[in-house]
């Protein structure tokens, strides 16, 4: 069956309660994964974390460094390709913004994905596919899937969530194309 | 205007002129389904359906395509919508 089914500007999923359960576990992991990029330590300073979600919200402030961890740097990828000095410059102006915005996406998947029957606005819906997509590039390179026909190595549990993410993904974009459809007729 | 003959990865060493096109490139990866990228590529950039499938074909058989020129500070508003979307994307001035 189909997971999602939309009725005018709303988009119904039909997910099992341990799939439901799955995704928001994921979208939390997500958030501190995220987290950690953030600087915030959480029951740290006060202080610092409200001049740190201050530079977020202006979408200002980050890191000087590219992320170490191989799926931090992939969701949090340099500006440029070959000139470290910019990509840095780009990353300390702009990092925890997007940072924030990812983790804003997973938030809404966490909130939403909890409710029966799981109802997506259009807002919602691009927050769940943008966080889909977050959570198959961080798989992926857990999985070292590195390059076209990569079928990865690793947890097969692993590597049947990473494909069961991708059909959620096609499947809500094919809904959000049909719904888009049905406002051009 | 002489024509540099740089090697491609050295041209972002050249001397940056005011009126200098910048190009916003995204990456092929293993991970986006291609209708996805397509999907983002009409989304965002309001690209018709066989423009945002020519640019997706592109990326995925060549590794990577121009998907838009301008000015630097655009080019960097776009990369930074293109991570948003969990594209691989990057600046770098025009090469053409």
């Amino acid at each position: 069956m189909i997971p999602f089914e939309h009725s005018g500007p709303v988009i119904t999923a039909r997910l099992q309660s341990f799939e439901a359960e799955l995704l928001g576990d994921l979208a939390g992991q997500l958030i501190v994964l995220l987290g950690d990029r953030t600087g915030v330590e959480p029951g740290g300073d006060p202080e610092q974390a409200a001049t740190a979600a201050l530079l977020a919200q202006l979408g200002i402030g980050g890191s000087e460094s590219a992320p170490l961890d191989p799926a931090l740097a992939r969701l949090l990828p340099d500006a440029y390709r070959n000139d470290d000095a910019a990509s840095t410059e780009h990353r300390r102006l702009t990092e925890l913004g997007l940072v924030d915005r990812k983790i804003a996406n997973a938030n809404i998947v966490v909130a939403t994905v909890a409710t029966d029957p799981v109802e997506l606005d259009e807002q919602s819906a691009q927050s769940w596919l943008r966080t889909l997509t977050d959570l198959r590039l961080t798989l992926a390179a857990r999985l070292h899937i590195e390059e076209d026909g990569d079928d990865g190595t690793g947890d097969q549990a692993m590597l049947d969530v990473y494909d069961w993410l991708g059909y959620l993904q096609g499947t809500l974009l094919d809904e959000i194309e049909r719904m888009k459809g049905d406002h051009e007729l | 205007m002489p024509i540099p003959t740089l090697e491609r990865d050295t041209f972002l060493e050249t001397a940056e002129l005011p009126d200098t096109p910048w190009v916003t490139i995204v990456w092929n990866d293993p991970v986006n389904l291609q209708s996805y990228v397509s999907y983002v590529f009409r989304s965002y950039f309001g690209h018709p359906r066989p423009e945002a499938e020519r640019l997706m074909l592109l990326v995925h058989n060549e590794g990577r395509a121009v998907v838009a020129s301008g000015g630097r500070e655009e080019m960097e508003r776009h990369v930074e919508a293109m991570h948003d979307f969990g594209l691989w994307a990057t600046l770098a001035k025009d090469e053409s």
